[in-house]
């Protein structure tokens, strides 16, 4: 209890030291060569909330260059999590792998507005207690800069949305403006980013609401989320995706289903990140019950159906079936040791590949 | 004939039905399933030609043996495509009707699974049924017996499989190798 004690007060002076600056506890292994920041490929971004750290995993042999993206929106924790155990178990052998593992920081820094899980959970690792951050879906509005607006409109198109606090998705933002607000500048930094490193191809992780069916208020019984397990692709990369979804239900027993990205829905990773850039982009989605409205208390870490094991698990799975469904298109790919198979954390636990 | 398989244990289906190439691949719904059965095509060396949107007038169907026509309503493809659901029934009807008044075989094929059941999936299945010489079924669509009554009804055989790269073990069962 007394090291749970002083591992929170720590975690809560460190933001308190830095300027009130989030900065998340990531434990890096052997196979991370470099640390950048976002703020490296777009300064107005240096020293604020919207900073978030980079991990380079430089091979040194030839080959793609891939980036992982976990925290796009920073309640989707089998993303940050995913992120977190490649950048700490993983040896890239061919090729270079980028992690972003907390893409929109503020949003870390901030406990989640929609649902009820704790800003901190505590986990046992395999070197000692250590606290997963479960953050919220958009940009502190303290860090936005501008208050949000009625209704929400894509900078470089006519869509909308009726509401205004997706102004602070960032998956709602790419390609992003380098003078717009701060989740705006996100995206842009994002797209600067991959534009400078190369970056063949990206995954941006997710999470969504489970598929179990529920009973609403009324009494009617209603379908749950048609978005969990799924792959969605940008209609360049969807060959790939497909390769990499029947890979994984092949050999793991998963099955994902495959979506294209659709045009007429502005602002999204998979699309707009493929559009801007040479890179062909992904976006992964896992069901996380903490993001089902109707569960009382949903168990974000435990959830009998829908352990943080198995989301992780699964995010991990889709990184190396895509290394392998890339190389059957392009002809090279990734080459990575250590991270362990879907099977393997399943068997094994999650936190025994957190340091 | 009537045939049902599970998974990749194929029986031999007999000489009551070869599939024989070239293949016509369209979508019917504009779900991405119609590209996974291009890539599991592949797989199996069958020489295709897909056309997600193709209609009636675009092409000449003399040219194909077989027509596949996999099914899956996507409202975001749909929507991509700028086209709805009856529009889209329509398309793949007429396809189907000139495919069998060229003696193609017509193949029904859901490869998504459950995920790709629903009312407009439904409704593209059963518009296409008078028309179908063979059901590729993934098992999950098929809990509820949706496909096994339909291959009953029109005394054609389903094949169905696990997984959806089990799709391969049924062509390599059903198409006829070129000598």
């Amino acid at each position: 209890m007394r090291i749970r004690t002083v591992l929170l007060i720590s975690l809560i002076f460190c933001c308190v030291a830095f300027g009130a600056f989030f900065r998340p506890d990531v434990r890096p292994g052997y196979g991370v060569t470099g640390i950048g920041w976002l703020s490296d490929y777009f300064t107005p971004f240096k020293g604020t909330n919207m900073d978030t750290p980079i991990y380079f995993m430089d091979s040194g042999v030839a080959g793609p260059t891939f980036l992982l993206m976990g925290g796009t929106h920073a309640r989707e924790i089998s993303s940050t999590t995913a992120a977190l155990v490649f950048i700490e178990n993983a040896i890239v052998t061919k090729g270079r792998v980028i992690v972003m593992p907390f893409s929109n920081i503020s949003a870390v820094s901030i406990p989640d507005q929609m649902g009820s899980a704790p800003h901190f959970i505590m986990v046992e690792t395999r070197s000692g207690p250590r606290f997963l951050a479960y953050g919220d879906r958009r940009t502190d509005p303290a860090d936005q800069g501008e208050p949000d607006p009625v209704v929400f409109k894509h900078a470089q198109s006519d869509f909308t949305l009726n509401d205004g606090a997706e102004a602070r998705n960032l998956n709602r933002q790419y390609p992003g403006l380098a003078d717009g607000n701060s989740t705006q500048q996100l995206a842009y930094a994002i797209i600067e980013m991959i534009k400078a490193e190369k970056v063949d191809f990206n995954l941006d992780m997710h999470e969504a609401g489970t598929p179990d069916k529920y009973v609403d208020s009324s009494g009617n019984v209603r379908s749950g989320s048609s978005l969990a397990y799924t792959l969605v692709c940008h209609p360049d990369a969807l060959e790939i995706g497909a390769v990499t979804i029947m890979e994984v239900e092949a050999f793991y027993g998963v099955s994902l289903k495959l979506e294209e990205s659709n045009r007429a829905f502005r602002g999204l990773s998979h699309l707009e990140i493929r559009d801007a850039t040479d890179s062909l982009s992904f976006l992964s989605e896992t069901p996380n019950p903490g993001q089902d409205t109707w569960r009382e208390n949903p168990d974000v870490m435990y959830d009998e159906a829908y352990p943080l094991k198995h989301r992780v698990a699964l995010q991990l799975q889709i990184v190396l079936s895509l290394f392998n469904a890339y190389e059957m298109f392009m002809g090279e790919t990734i080459e990575v040791i250590g991270v362990p198979t879907y099977d393997q954390m399943m068997r094994e636990g999650l936190f025994e590949f957190l340091n | 004939m009537f045939f049902v398989s599970t998974g990749l244990a194929l029986k031999d289906p007999g000489d009551d039905l070869r599939l024989e190439g070239p293949f016509l691949v369209t979508s019917g719904g504009q779900s991405p399933g119609a590209l996974q059965f291009t890539v599991i095509a592949k797989m199996v060396n069958i020489d295709y030609t897909f056309e997600r949107l193709v209609k009636v007038g675009e092409v000449d169907i003399s040219k194909f043996k077989t027509f596949v026509v996999v099914v899956g309503a996507s409202g975001k493809g749909l929507g991509a495509a700028g086209i709805d659901i009856d529009v889209e029934i329509n398309r793949v009807v007429e396809l189907a009707k000139l495919a069998k008044a060229n003696d193609l075989k017509i193949v029904i094929c859901n490869l998504e699974g459950v995920s790709r059941r629903g009312v407009s999936s439904d409704r593209i299945v059963t518009a296409l049924a008078p028309f179908a010489s063979v059901y590729f079924i993934k098992t999950d669509a098929n809990e509820d017996g949706f496909f096994t009554e339909l291959s009953k009804e029109a005394g054609v055989p389903l094949a169905t499989f696990d997984v959806t790269v089990g799709l391969k073990d049924v062509l390599a069962e059903f198409v006829e190798k070129p000598n």
